[in-house]
């Protein structure tokens, strides 16, 4: 049994050389807590799912795309809606292409493609060009988490984003693969496709808690993280440092950042927000500030303002419009 | 803390917290396999963090953690601290404890304070490192969730019970592609023609709500809500073949449209839209909830029932009260007229099976 070098995710690592062709290809311009690393660990040690919960802007998403892009694995992004099936995420089989290959073939005359194998194509995972009605692999596609499945070299990385957006049942039906024995069959070609010992996929779920709490057994399974909004200016502006560096642009002046959290940052906490603004939102606020017009905004001037410049970027309900004007 | 036991620890804390926080044995053996690591367990706090990570999944099982986590640790540390420091000395102990009791039973005076007598007596110094163990660990754990709110069923529930509720008619139009068959049709007459359709299935099912308004029934409120808003908007039901009416204590001669008790139907114009295969459910306390028993309330009830069953026989009653605070008041009477089932998960289900037309054909479900 050849001995598996066991993952760790740091944060702040460059992407190993032998990244695989699905990894994030751009760096992520992420800034990870240290109770979020032990929490990825934990999760990569015990190939238990991550359920990751918080406010909208967050990060929870880029944080699956952090870990893909430090670690070199391929990342499949699974976006859950409303009419979802646990199956989809697993593998689609198109029987209406196969039946019309049947019928092209018959008017086309008796000449049958040349058949490839399976060792003939390139991508066992997508269906070949050339396309043998006669062979139901060819007609099956698999989704995100039927990639990572399939994996041998190394583990995937599974985003499964949104999770409380599907029905009921979803969770429970996702329940039965991702766990012992990580295995699932294809019906239509009678497969059955078995996750490598070594190298079970990586799930990271997340959820905004829109409709509800998602089932128990569920949840038991599942690694609990809750992502609180980083509430000091120097977690903001650790981020923004990042998040320039990264994109090569030049920063604002550290003066202007300083201003631009604390304001930030007093009026998340003071406002009684309907929905409150997330990093992102901070983010672009930022960048407006800084390169909107041809000369910053003046440090002096953000912090006299009552009224707060661009507010456009950050209240997104008319409610809060309002009490930010009443506030001030 | 330098012989920090991270798996006695686990134990405790699992024992302590698995029912409250719906713990399996995996969940166990994933925080056992995370304690060997140094990495997740190197010391109290790291190991907390791990365990809170793999055990509790939501805010609200932080608040249960947290107290379980300061009296586990409590208990590791002080039995340590007790623990004798050379096996020796501890048997030793026993056998001085074991001297100790011969003579207290030789004495068998009756002193007012033998242990008194006894202490001044004995200066040996070994009697005070005397072990004594601490009655409190194998206490039964105390239930938190006696302090929670009252909430027996969850809302997701209630809409994962509606979707049993169901009747499928195919009779929507032929719109929906049965790729099966078409492949199938094409195969049997070895060419393709046409695509096979089939009707969309609606589902038929039919819902009348009886709900008790006011008084008693005041604190549960946001159930009636819930129950009336998930069955109308986020079950499978269709939204027209919902139908909620409010009545106050007992439904005779008209019931409201509303739950303000403001618009007065007549009794048998809400119940003449119901045919044979309308489920219907009344959810009322019976007087269970101040524990009444008013024969005036049982006749009326039973009359109504009476005229209800004219109509339909999918009838079942949902008590928000315990079946346990039954007894006595008249709610006990009325469910020996009626399929009587207490409001939470399992109850609603069975009701849900009775007024389906499939009940439960064995336990002690109901009085009916």
């Amino acid at each position: 049994m050849t001995v598996v070098e066991r993952l760790k995710f740091y944060g702040d690592r460059p992407q190993p050389e032998s990244a695989h062709k699905d990894a994030p290809q751009q760096p992520e311009p992420y800034v990870v807590t240290e109770p979020l690393k032990k929490a990825v660990n934990l999760a990569l040690f015990l190939r238990r799912p991550l359920l990751l919960e918080g406010d909208a802007g967050c990060g929870k998403t880029r944080l699956a795309y952090s870990v893909a892009y430090e670690l070199g694995l391929p990342l499949y992004r699974w976006d859950v809606r409303s009419s979802t099936r646990a199956q989809d995420g697993l593998y689609e089989y198109d029987a209406i292409l196969r039946l019309h290959d049947v019928e092209v073939q018959k008017i086309a005359g008796a000449e049958r493609p040349s058949v490839q194998t399976e060792a003939e194509a390139e991508d066992p995972d997508e269906p070949p060009a050339q396309r043998d009605p006669g062979n139901p692999k060819h007609y099956r596609t698999f989704g995100p988490l039927g990639k990572a499945f399939r994996m041998r070299d190394r583990p995937a990385v599974v985003l499964i984003d949104e999770i409380d957006k599907a029905d009921l049942d979803f969770p429970n039906d996702l329940l039965t693969v991702l766990d012992e024995p990580w295995a699932f069959t294809i019906r239509e070609t009678r497969e059955t496709i078995t996750a490598d010992e070594q190298h079970k996929p990586i799930v990271i779920i997340t959820s905004n808690k829109e409709k509800g709490n998602l089932p128990a057994p569920f949840l038991r399974r599942c690694l609990y993280r809750y992502l609180d909004f980083p509430n000091q200016t120097d977690t903001l502006k650790k981020i923004v440092q990042r998040h320039y560096e990264i994109q090569s642009e030049a920063a604002p002046t550290d003066e202007l950042q300083t201003a631009a959290a604390d304001k930030f940052l007093t009026e998340r906490k003071n406002l009684k927000w309907f929905k409150p603004p997330g990093t992102s939102e901070f983010l672009d606020w930022l960048k407006a500030l800084h390169a909107f017009e041809d000369d910053p905004y003046s440090t002096g001037q953000l912090n006299a303002d009552t009224h707060l410049p661009y507010r456009e970027l950050l209240f997104k309900r008319q409610d809060d419009w309002r009490n930010s004007a009443k506030a001030s | 803390m330098s012989d920090f036991d991270p798996q006695e620890v686990v134990l405790r804390l699992f024992l302590r917290l698995r029912s409250n926080l719906k713990l399996g044995v995996s969940e166990y053996l994933a925080a056992r396999q995370a304690a060997v690591e140094a990495d997740f367990a190197a010391d109290a706090e790291a190991l907390e963090d791990t365990l809170k990570l793999i055990w509790c999944h939501s805010l609200i099982d932080y608040t249960q953690f947290d107290p379980a986590w300061q009296s586990v640790l409590a208990q590791v540390q002080a039995q340590r601290r007790r623990r004798p420091p050379f096996p020796e000395r501890r048997r030793a102990a026993s056998d001085l404890r074991q001297r100790q009791i011969e003579s207290v039973s030789q004495q068998q005076s009756p002193v007012a304070m033998p242990q008194m007598t006894q202490r001044e007596k004995r200066s040996d110094p070994e009697m005070r490192a005397l072990p004594v163990q601490a009655p409190t660990l194998f206490m039964p754990e105390e239930n938190v969730a006696t302090l929670q709110s009252y909430y027996p069923i969850s809302r997701r529930s209630l809409v994962y019970n509606w979707r049993y509720l169901r009747r499928p008619v195919a009779d929507g139009p032929k719109t929906v592609l049965d790729i099966a068959a078409t492949v199938q049709q094409s195969t049997r007459q070895g060419f393709y023609l046409a695509p096979v359709y089939v009707r969309k299935l609606r589902n038929a099912a039919r819902l009348l709500l009886l709900i008790d308004q006011n008084g008693s029934m005041t604190p549960f409120h946001h159930f009636t809500r819930d129950l009336v808003e998930t069955a109308s908007k986020e079950s499978s039901l269709d939204p027209e073949n919902v139908e909620a009416y409010y009545f106050q204590n007992v439904p005779a001669g008209s019931v409201f449209r509303d739950p303000y008790l403001t618009m007065p139907v007549l009794l048998a114009e809400a119940l003449a839209t119901c045919d044979e295969s309308t489920s219907v459910l009344v959810l009322s306390d019976a007087g269970a909830a101040r524990g009444y028993r008013m024969r005036d309330r049982v006749r009326g009830t039973i009359r109504f029932l009476q005229q209800l069953k004219r109509y339909t026989t999918l009838l079942a009653w949902l008590n928000p009260m315990p079946e346990s605070r039954w007894e006595g008041s008249s709610a006990e009477v009325i469910a020996q007229s009626v399929p009587m089932f207490q409001m939470d998960n399992e109850g609603l289900s069975n009701a849900i099976d009775v007024v389906r037309g499939q009940p439960l054909k064995h336990g002690n479900a109901g009085g009916a």
